[in-house]
C-alpha cells in the first residue's frame, strides 16, 4: 500500500511541475504586457524593467541651483536619483504626471516646498495613478474612442451578416441533400487559401464603387467572408445534432416550416450560434491588416493600436495599455466562449 | 407563396453563394487579372518573370518553407501533447485550458507588442533573465539582431506561442470524441500506454489531425504580420510579406500593384498545392468512419 | 486458465462515493461466473478492477496466488469483450484479431493460423479483410469475441456483450458464447443486468446491489433459495409475489395468517420462526408455484383481471390484498377476465422474509 502511494505521489508531482512550467510559459509574456501597461514612462524605459509596477514613489526635495531639486528614490541604486532642478512648481507637477503617472496639484507640492524653510531636505511619498496609461492612451491617441465604437459596430454587423447567411447555409447542409453539396463543403475550407491581404486590395475598388469604402459596413462585409464559412461549418454540425423528429413533431401539430424553425430549431441551436457569434466577433475585432487597407479616416480600434505600436511617437507603455484594452474584451469572451466552443467542436469536457 | 420543397436548400444556400461570388470571387479574379496586366495596359507574363528572376522570390520561398514546415511540425507535436495532457482531466485542467486559450484571444497587435517589448535589447526578456540570475548586470542577449537562422527560430517560437492553443482545441475535441473503450481494449490486449497511444489513439484521431494540420499549414504559409511588426519589411522576406511590401512600401514602382497581385496568386497556388499534397500523403481521401461509440 | 480471488475489495470515487464495498469472491479455474445486478450496482466496476482498468481503492486481487492488484492491464494476460465491442475502426478485422498476438511477438505464420482458427470458430472468415464500419452490429460483436478468444487468455472478461443485440441474436449468441467457454475451458467472468441471461449461462451467479454482494450461488440457489427479497424479486420472470402475513400459533402448530387465507406450516419451520411468533413477515411465492384449480383443498379464490398468453404458458394477473399477483399456468389452462378461480400454494415452495431486513428466514 505504501509503495503504491509513494510512486503515485512522485508521478503526480512531476506532472504538476510540467503543467506549471507550461502555464508559466503562457502567462509570463502576458504578465509583462499587463505590467508594462501599468508602468510609468520612467519605469518603462529603465533596464532592467521592474518586475512589478510601483504603486507609489518616494521623493526628496531640497534647494537646488536653479530653484528646487527633486530626487526620486531608486531601489536599484539604494538611494535618491536627481530628476529635475527648477524653480517652476508647475514643471514639477507636469513631470510627475507625464513621466511618473502621478497626479498631483501645485498646491500640494508647494506645501512640501514650504517645509524647506525649516529643513534642508523634505521627504514625501506620493501615490501613483495606476491606470493613468489607459486614460492617456485614450486621450492622446487620435481617434481612440471613436475607433473603439466603430470596432464594436463592425463586430456587431459581422455577427449579423455571418449568422444569418451562414446559419441558412448550415441548415441546408444539415437537413437537405442537394447537388454540389460536396463541392461546396470543400470550397468552404478553400476560401482561406487566397491571402486575405490580396483580397482586401481589389476590395478597395469594389467597396468604393458601392460607396462602402472607409465605412463600418464595408469592413463587416469583408470580414464576413471568413466568418460565413466557419459559421456554415459549425451550424451544419449543430443542426445535424438536432433530431429531425423534434421538427416533425411540430409539423404534425400544425406549425409551418418557418414557425418550427423559429420556435423549436433555433432555440436548441442557440449555444452553437453563440459560439459562431463569438468567433465572428473575435475575428472582426482583432483583424488589423484588412482594416488598415480598407479604412482611411475612420480606422478601427485595432488600427489605432497598431499605429501606436509602429509609430515613432508611441511610448511603449502607452501602446501596451492600448493593446491590453483591446485584448481584455477578447479574454472575457474567451471565458464565456469556453463553454460554447464545447458545443461547436462536439463536447470538450473539462 | 408556395415553395416547392426541393428548391428550399438552394434558396438557403443562395445568399452564401452570391456572397462569395461578390466578396471573394470577384476580388480574387481581379487580383489574378492584375497579375497578368502590364501597368501601361495589355496582357503580359512579365510580372511573373520579374517576380521569379529579379525579386527576392527565392529567398522568400525558402524562408517561408522553412518556417512553415518547421513550425507546423513543432506546433502539432506540442499541441497534441497538451491536448493529451488536458484530456487526463486533472485538478485545475479547466483553469489550465482557459489559460492556454488566452494567447489565441490576443490580437496580432497585442502579441506583437508583447514580443517587440520583450525581445528588444532592453526588453523584459532580458530583464527577466537578469532577475533569474541567468544574465549578469551588463549582459544582454540581442534577440533581434541574430543571424537569419536564429531569427527564424525566434519567429517560430513567437508564432507557436500564439497559435498552439487553437490547434490544441481542435485536437482536444477530437480526443474527447474518441471511444474510451477502444483505448481500454488496447490496454487489456497487451499494449502499454505508449503503444496504445501510437497504435490506437493517434490513428483513430487521424481525421481530426488532418483538419488541424491543414488549417495550420494554410495559415503558416501565409505568415507575415508578426515578422514585419518585429523586424520591419525586407529583413526576413516571406511570400506574403512580399505581397504587402510591394503594395504598401514600394508604391513608387509603377508596377508594384501588379507585382503584389502576382505574388498573391503565387501564394495561393503554393498554398493549394501544399494542402493537396498533404491531403494526398496523409491518405485523407481513403475514408473510413468512426465506429462504435 | 486460472483462478481468481478478490479480497475485501473497495472502490471509491471522489471523497464519498463508494461504488463497490467489501467484495469477496473466489472464482475457480474454468468457471463461468456471472455478475448480475441492476444498473449502478457496481458489477461493471468490479469487472474493470479485475481487468486493471480501474484502480482498486482498498483490498487485493489475486490470480493464481499472485497479487495483481497494482499490475497494469497489459500485463494481466486477460482479454475482454466490451459492451460497445470497442473494435478498432482503423484496422481490418484480421488486424484487429492479430494485434494482441503481434504484441506478443508471435511469428507471422502462428498469428495467421490463430486468426483463421478463431475466425472460423466465430464464423467471420469472410470478413477478415473488411473494416468494422462495413459490418453490422452483430458481425462486429463476433469480431470482438474472436479477438478475445485468439489471445488464449487466462481469464475472459465480458461486459454486457449481448446488450446491444436484438432479442433473437442475443439468444443465439448466448449459446455460442457458452459453447466457446466449454471448448476453451477458460475462466470467464460475465457481467449482465439480464437475469435470464445469467441463469442460462452461469455456473455461479453473483448478485450485486448498491456496490455489495447480495448472494453468490448457482442458478438453482438464487432461484429457489433466494437470500433476500431483492434476489427473489430480481430473479425469475414474472417476479416473485410478495404477500404480507402474520405468524400465529394455534394448537402448537404454526400458521401464516392473512386476511384472505391461512396456511399451515411444517414443523420444520418452528425453529426458524421462533422469534417471529405474532409478528409480521413477508411471504414470497413464485408465480409457477401457485396451482390453479388444485386437486386438494384450495387456499382461496381469486378473480382474474387479465390473462397474458405466452405460447408455452399463460400468465394470469389477479389481485390479493389489493396488490397485483401473477400466476403462471400451462397454456391449456384458460381463465377469462372476471372469472373466479381457486388457488393453492405448492408445498415446500414458500419463502419467508423478515420485513425489516428483507432477509430470508
Amino acid at each position: 500500500m505504501d509503495k503504491r502511494f509513494v510512486t503515485k505521489l512522485i508521478r503526480k508531482t512531476i506532472f504538476y511541475i510540467l503543467i506549471t512550467g507550461i502555464a508559466l510559459t503562457i502567462i509570463t509574456p502576458i504578465y509583462f504586457l499587463v505590467s508594462l501597461s501599468l508602468l510609468s514612462s520612467r519605469e518603462a524605459y529603465q533596464y532592467p524593467l521592474p518586475l512589478v509596477p510601483a504603486l507609489s514613489s518616494k521623493f526628496k526635495i531640497e534647494k537646488g541651483r536653479k530653484g528646487y531639486l527633486l530626487s526620486i528614490y531608486d531601489p536599484r541604486l539604494g538611494g535618491y536619483d536627481t530628476v529635475i532642478d527648477t524653480k517652476h512648481i508647475d514643471k514639477i507637477v507636469r513631470y510627475m504626471r507625464t513621466e511618473l503617472n502621478i497626479i498631483t496639484t501645485e498646491k500640494k507640492i508647494k506645501s512640501y516646498i514650504d517645509n524647506l524653510k525649516t529643513r534642508k531636505e523634505v521627504y514625501f511619498k506620493l501615490r501613483k495613478s495606476i491606470f493613468n496609461n489607459y486614460i492617456t492612451f485614450f486621450q492622446v491617441t487620435r481617434d481612440a474612442v471613436p475607433a473603439l465604437i466603430r470596432s464594436l459596430e463592425i463586430a456587431g454587423l459581422t455577427i449579423l451578416i455571418s449568422l444569418t447567411i451562414g446559419g441558412m447555409g448550415g441548415y441546408a447542409f444539415a437537413r437537405y441533400m442537394f447537388r454540389g453539396k460536396n463541392l461546396l463543403k470543400i470550397s468552404v475550407l478553400f476560401v482561406r487559401v487566397f491571402p486575405a491581404v490580396a483580397i482586401a486590395m481589389p476590395m478597395v475598388v469594389i467597396l468604393a464603387r458601392i460607396g462602402f469604402y472607409d465605412r463600418p459596413i464595408g469592413l463587416s462585409l469583408v470580414y464576413s467572408v471568413g466568418s460565413i464559412a466557419l459559421t456554415i461549418w459549425i451550424t451544419a454540425s449543430i443542426f445535424m445534432g438536432i433530431s429531425t423528429e423534434l421538427e416533425e413533431a411540430a409539423y404534425v401539430f400544425g406549425a409551418t416550416r418557418l414557425r418550427t424553425f423559429l420556435n423549436i430549431t433555433l432555440p436548441l441551436a442557440l449555444p452553437g450560434l453563440a459560439a459562431c457569434a463569438m468567433y465572428a466577433f473575435i475575428g472582426a475585432w482583432n483583424e488589423t491588416v484588412s482594416a488598415l487597407i480598407l479604412t482611411q479616416f475612420n480606422p478601427t480600434f485595432s488600427v489605432v493600436v497598431y499605429q501606436s505600436l509602429i509609430g515613432a511617437s508611441g511610448q511603449v507603455n502607452l501602446t501596451a495599455a492600448g493593446g491590453i484594452s483591446m485584448a481584455i474584451p477578447m479574454v472575457i469572451f474567451t471565458l464565456f466562449i469556453r463553454r460554447y466552443i464545447n458545443q461547436m467542436w462536439g463536447g470538450v469536457q473539462v | 407563396m408556395k415553395l416547392k420543397k426541393k428548391w428550399i436548400p438552394y434558396i438557403l444556400i443562395a445568399p452564401t453563394i452570391l456572397y462569395y461570388f461578390f466578396f471573394w470571387l470577384s476580388p480574387v479574379i481581379s487580383a489574378i487579372y492584375n497579375s497578368f496586366r502590364n501597368p501601361k495596359g495589355g496582357f503580359t507574363f512579365n510580372n511573373y518573370i520579374e517576380v521569379f528572376t529579379h525579386t527576392s522570390f527565392g529567398l522568400a520561398f525558402r524562408n517561408t518553407a522553412f518556417i512553415a514546415l518547421v513550425s507546423v511540425f513543432i506546433e502539432f507535436i506540442i499541441a497534441l501533447a497538451l491536448a493529451l495532457l488536458i484530456n487526463k482531466k486533472f485538478k485545475g485542467s479547466g483553469i489550465f485550458l482557459f489559460l492556454a486559450m488566452i494567447p489565441m484571444a490576443l490580437p496580432a497587435v497585442g502579441a506583437a507588442a508583447i514580443w517587440k517589448t520583450g525581445l528588444t535589447t532592453n526588453g523584459w526578456m532580458n530583464s527577466l533573465l537578469y532577475y533569474l540570475g541567468f544574465l549578469e548586470k551588463g549582459a544582454r542577449i540581442h534577440f533581434l539582431n541574430g543571424s537569419t537562422f536564429s531569427v527564424m527560430w525566434l519567429i517560430i517560437f513567437v508564432d507557436a506561442w500564439q497559435v498552439i492553443p487553437s490547434m490544441m482545441i481542435i485536437l482536444l475535441a477530437g480526443l474527447q470524441n474518441l471511444s474510451k473503450e477502444a483505448q481500454e481494449a488496447g490496454y487489456v490486449f497487451g499494449a502499454n500506454r505508449f503503444r496504445t497511444l501510437m497504435d490506437i489513439t493517434i490513428p483513430m484521431l487521424k481525421p481530426t489531425i488532418v483538419t488541424a494540420v491543414i488549417l495550420r499549414l494554410i495559415s503558416a504559409i501565409q505568415i507575415w504580420l508578426i515578422v514585419v511588426l518585429l523586424f520591419g519589411f525586407d529583413r526576413i522576406p516571406l511570400l506574403l510579406e512580399r505581397v504587402v511590401y510591394y503594395k504598401e512600401e514600394v508604391s513608387r514602382l509603377e508596377n508594384s500593384y501588379q507585382i503584389a497581385s502576382t505574388y498573391a496568386v503565387i501564394v495561393a497556388v503554393i498554398v493549394t498545392t501544399a494542402a493537396v499534397l498533404y491531403l494526398k500523403l496523409s491518405g485523407a481521401f481513403e475514408k473510413y468512419e468512426e465506429v462504435g461509440e | 486458465m486460472a483462478n481468481l480471488r478478490l479480497e475485501h475489495v473497495y472502490k471509491r470515487y471522489g471523497r464519498n462515493v463508494w461504488a463497490v464495498k467489501d467484495i469477496n469472491l473466489k472464482i475457480d479455474d474454468g468457471e463461468f461466473l456471472v455478475l448480475l445486478g441492476p444498473s449502478g450496482c457496481g458489477k461493471t466496476t468490479t469487472l474493470r478492477m479485475i481487468a486493471g482498468l480501474e484502480e482498486v481503492t482498498r483490498g487485493n486481487i489475486i490470480m493464481d496466488e499472485r497479487d495483481i492488484t497494482t499490475l497494469p492491464p497489459w500485463k494481466r494476460n486477460m482479454s475482454m469483450i466490451f459492451q460497445s465491442y470497442a473494435v478498432w475502426p482503423h484496422m481490418t478485422v484480421y488486424q484487429n484479431i492479430a494485434y494482441a498476438l503481434r504484441l506478443k511477438r508471435l511469428s507471422t505464420s502462428e498469428i495467421d493460423k490463430t486468426v483463421r482458427e478463431v475466425a472460423q470458430m466465430t464464423d467471420i472468415t469472410d470478413y477478415l479483410d473488411r473494416f468494422p464500419n462495413q459490418l453490422s452490429g452483430g458481425q462486429r460483436q463476433r469480431v470482438a469475441v474472436a479477438r478475445a478468444v485468439a489471445v488464449k487468455p487466462k481469464i475472459f472478461l465480458m461486459d454486457e456483450p449481448l446488450s446491444n443485440l436484438d432479442a433473437k441474436l442475443r439468444v443465439s449468441m448466448r449459446t455460442e458464447l457458452k459453447s466457446i467457454h466449454v471448448r476453451t475451458k477458460a475462466t470467464t467472468i460475465f457481467v449482465t443486468h439480464d437475469q435470464s441471461e445469467a441463469m442460462s449461462l452461469a455456473d455461479r451467479i453473483v448478485i450485486m446491489k448498491d456496490g455489495e454482494i447480495v448472494q453468490i450461488g448457482t442458478p438453482w440457489d438464487v432461484y429457489h433459495d433466494s437470500a433476500n427479497m431483492f434476489v427473489a424479486n430480481f430473479i425469475g420472470t414474472p417476479p416473485t409475489n410478495f404477500i404480507k402475513v402474520r405468524i400465529g400459533m394455534e394448537d402448537d402448530k404454526l400458521y401464516l395468517i392473512n386476511p384472505e387465507f391461512k396456511v399451515l406450516l411444517d414443523d420444520s419451520f418452528k425453529k426458524r420462526l421462533a422469534s417471529y411468533n405474532g409478528s409480521e413477515v413477508v411471504l414470497g411465492v413464485r408465480p409457477e408455484n401457485i396451482t390453479v384449480f388444485p386437486k386438494e383443498e384450495p387456499l382461496l379464490t381469486l378473480e382474474c383481471l387479465l390473462i397474458e398468453p405466452q405460447g408455452s404458458h399463460n400468465i394470469i394477473v389477479s389481485k390479493l390484498n389489493d396488490k397485483i399477483i401473477k400466476i403462471v399456468v400451462p397454456s391449456e389452462v384458460i381463465v377469462k377476465p372476471g372469472e373466479k378461480f381457486p388457488i393453492a400454494f405448492k408445498k415446500n415452495s414458500l419463502l419467508l422474509f423478515d420485513p425489516q431486513t428483507e432477509l430470508r428466514i
